[in-house]
């Protein structure tokens, strides 16, 4: 039970529904109290533990009815006479099922027939898990007598154990696909049929053995069908997921041009949550109350006469963030990501003074505020400031003149680039004056740090002048500082 | 197996059927919702069944007006507890919410105190004896005498339990989301001048959010999750027949088929429940047998709240409302 459990949970997540290990064990609680009886309470009980949005409702819906799918031997109902008649007592069934009207979607095909195996299925998991590999094969023994007596209930519980044992729930390729049908096939007694149709065979019996070889091939085609649904079940989302996965963490020079769409969705992804997460504290932060608990209790001692207020209006550090981004030809491609998160930072932080620069330095606040389109804002600032050999020096002596008076003890100076100044004088000096009046001084390389300080790089005279100064490659990295900054602006 | 201590004071309606399978107790709550006029579909069942079963707090979400406040009052009348409320809005703080100190009582404490000082240390020898005796009281100052119980207080303390219902908290700061983390897992509260308070008995709690902000995970973790969408039409056939039964059959069913038209249309506030309700109410007013469009022209702000909403949707009544008759019968 516990493991048919765990396998829909990997489905769930392979559909983008987060779930916890604490929502596993309520899932686990309530298929304690509900059971395998009734699949509609058991949908409604696990949706509730497990998919806690409107969205993930959907997703939860969707992968419930494909995984608990026990119609793989129905379709060919009507072709067997045994099984007409099972089908149409199902219908009436089925009706006084569902009540509440609501949820007939694609649920509705689910035969009360099929309550049988979900009754069933729980209490053979749990032989299958004690003693699997002891009778192996064995455990089926009659398959012949199941395929020609057409029991679906038999079948599809056979199935799943066969599943279970072949593992199927680790499959992710579709190359898979045949190994899986092929373990299956053999652990639900292949050979035995086989052995079945050959001693028909011999015994002159045609009929019955053709009879029984059009079963198998149905049984086969079943089985194939059974493990592409797995297959699909299990690896819905894992192309995209990987490819999000794989580029958030990839160094952002080396990001081809076709990826570029994703990453841009990936930037205003984060911006957005960071200012979800931040936007509203500030709000908070600006209103003030008389905290008449707290000035009582200051007060006590001059005998309770309000000679303390004290307010609950928390003083409100404003964060003023000045960025510099370095935009010249050594840092490039990683320039247009930085300008990317400096946009996205401007968007988040109400505070944000911008420049850019590689040779001269200017500044970029207005210019992005005015262009509301992220590609051409980047793409005007690689224009008017890019381009030239970078001169760190000139870059700090451009920026004292501009902006060093507004620096002042709640600011935060961000510096990102490679501190790669072509041999010239990177003016340290200045740099030190800046972090003297700064609160904080962070310094994002996008080099990793074996690399700094080799060639013209220039982080040993520049970094005792930063508060701060880390490795920031790739998008992750990104949005952990902004995350940090943020934090400590509010 | 949820925990489930036996001396838990369950109601009869609910603790009857506990022997019995999942699904008779769930079928049972159905029917309870039923006898007090909250019709409901199996989910909505089977989630009090489960919040009741494994005492989890329940979060419910959904379009304003589909009965996610009614739900816990429903509740409450089938179990038999008193519903207490506790409106969130932006600002909410614990003082509001959880307790607050009688400063008055205090200080009045205090001027007694100081009184009846000389009384108490008559006979001392000496400061130190003095504080000595002092230190002999109780420290009555923030005792339980003094606390001034909030909602989710006086929901820990009601003898017997209570449901408990946190009403709109999507409305509230996100420090206020934090803090109920601890009450919502554990049914306690810490305050710091006195320690820790558990629940007497655990109540039932409900959590409502329109879902103008996304709650947090931390908080969702901790709840079970029910969205309630707009009613089927059955469903909200049933609701009416329930709440109004005085709109004659064929009305009602063309009145929940217009609505049901309605919202398929593009609109800044879709009708919900509660205001295909009140246009039955308004039909049984004007002695309504049969919908027609210039009915429906005129009691259209009965459904809709925004003039733009009117304004688009009074050239298709026509349509619309000869669609609802087609489908009613």
């Amino acid at each position: 039970m516990t493991e048919v459990l765990g396998d829909f949970i990997r489905a769930l997540r392979a559909a983008d529904v987060r779930v916890s290990t604490s929502e596993s064990i309520d899932a686990g609680n309530v298929l304690d109290i509900v059971g395998f009886g009734d699949r509609q309470t058991l949908r409604d009980g696990l949706s509730q533990v497990l998919a806690k949005s409107e969205y993930e409702k959907e997703a939860f819906r969707d992968t419930f009815d494909r995984f608990f799918a026990f119609d793989q031997f129905k379709q060919k109902a009507p072709g067997d006479p045994q099984n007409s008649e099972d089908g149409e007592s199902e219908d009436s069934d089925q009706n006084a099922d569902q009540q509440g009207g609501e949820q007939q979607g694609s649920a509705g095909g689910q035969p009360q027939s099929g309550g049988g195996n979900r009754e069933g299925q729980p209490s053979g998991g749990e032989r299958a898990e004690g003693d699997a590999e002891g009778e192996g094969g064995a455990e089926f023994p009659d398959l012949v007598q199941m395929l020609e007596s057409g029991d679906q209930a038999a079948l599809q519980m056979a199935l799943a154990d066969a599943a279970r044992e072949a593992q199927l729930n680790r499959i992710r390729l579709f190359t898979q696909r045949g190994m899986y049908v092929r373990r299956m096939m053999e652990i639900m007694g292949l050979n035995g049929l086989q052995d079945e149709i050959e001693r028909r065979e011999d015994n002159g019996e045609q009929d019955r053995a053709d009879n029984l070889r059009g079963l198998r091939d149905q049984l086969r085609a079943d089985v194939r069908d059974y493990v592409e649904k797995q297959l699909e079940i299990f690896t819905a989302n894992a192309g995209r997921q990987l490819r999000e996965e794989v580029l958030s963490q990839v160094r952002l020079g080396n990001i081809d041009a076709r990826d570029m769409k994703i990453m841009r969705v990936l930037v205003a992804k984060m911006a957005k949550r960071l200012v979800a997460l931040h936007s509203r504290r500030r709000k908070v932060d600006r209103r003030g109350h008389l905290d008449v608990r707290r000035t009582i209790r200051a007060n006590v001692e001059f005998d309770g006469l309000m000679f303390h207020t004290i307010w609950k209006q928390k003083k409100i550090d404003r964060p003023k963030v000045m960025a510099i981004c370095d935009v010249s030809g050594s840092v490039a491609q990683v320039a247009r990501f930085l300008l990317m998160f400096l946009y996205s930072v401007q968007e988040v932080l109400p505070r944000v003074r911008s420049f850019a620069f590689s040779g001269q330095l200017g500044e970029t606040t207005d210019m992005f505020e005015q262009t509301k389109k992220i590609e051409e804002a980047i793409a005007k600032a690689l224009r008017d400031h890019g381009g030239g050999s970078t001169d760190y020096g000139q870059a700090f002596v451009d920026f004292e003149r501009l902006a060093l008076d507004d620096v002042d003890h709640r600011t935060t100076v961000l510096i990102l680039g490679d501190a790669r100044s072509n041999y010239s004088n990177p003016r340290g000096d200045i740099l030190k004056k800046i972090h003297s009046r700064a609160r904080r001084v962070i310094w994002l390389n996008p080099e990793g740090k074996s690399m700094w300080n080799s060639g013209d790089s220039e982080m040993k005279r520049l970094q005792p002048y930063c508060d701060t100064a880390v490795t920031c490659a790739s998008l992750k990295d990104l949005e952990r500082v902004v995350s940090e900054l943020l934090r400590h602006a509010s | 197996m949820a925990k489930i201590a036996p001396g838990t004071k369950l109601n009869k309606s609910i603790s009857s059927v506990n022997e019995g399978s999942a699904e008779a107790a769930i079928t049972s709550i159905q029917q309870g919702f039923e006898r007090s006029g909250y019709i409901c579909n199996s989910s909505i069942a089977t989630s009090i069944f489960l919040a009741e079963r494994l005492q989890k707090p329940l979060l419910v979400e959904g379009p304003p007006g589909v009965g996610k406040t009614e739900l816990a009052k429903a509740t409450a009348e089938l179990v038999g507890k008193p519903l207490i409320r506790l409106q969130c809005y932006e600002g909410l703080d614990e003082s509001k919410a959880l307790y607050e100190w009688k400063y008055g009582k205090q200080l009045l404490y205090t001027q007694v105190l100081k009184e009846k000082l000389g009384d108490l240390m008559t006979g001392a020898q000496g400061l130190k004896e003095s504080i000595a005796r002092l230190h002999d009281f109780d420290d009555t100052f923030f005792s339980e005498e003094f606390l001034e119980p909030r909602p989710l207080l006086k929901a820990l303390w009601q003898p017997g339990g209570a449901v408990l219902l946190i009403d709109e908290l999507d409305k509230s700061d996100d420090e206020f989301e934090a803090f109920l983390l601890e009450i919502l897992s554990d049914y306690q509260i810490s305050i710091p001048e006195l320690g820790t308070i558990k629940a007497r008995t655990p109540p039932i709690v409900f959590l409502t959010s329109n879902n103008t902000r996304e709650i947090g995970d931390a908080l969702k973790r901790r709840c079970l999750h029910l969205y309630i969408p707009f009613p089927d039409t059955a469903l909200e056939q049933r609701i009416i027949r329930s709440r109004v039964p005085e709109v004659e059959e064929s009305l009602r069913n063309q009145l929940v088929a217009f609505v049901q038209g309605l919202r398929q249309l593009d609109l800044k506030k879709q009708p919900a429940v509660s205001e295909t309700i009140d246009w039955a109410r308004t039909m049984v007013l004007l002695h309504a047998k049969e919908l027609d469009a210039e009915l429906v022209r005129r009691t259209l702000n009965v459904l809709l709240k925004f003039q733009d909403d009117i304004d688009n949707v009074d050239a298709e009544v026509n349509a619309l409302t000869t669609k609802a008759i087609e489908a009613a019968r």
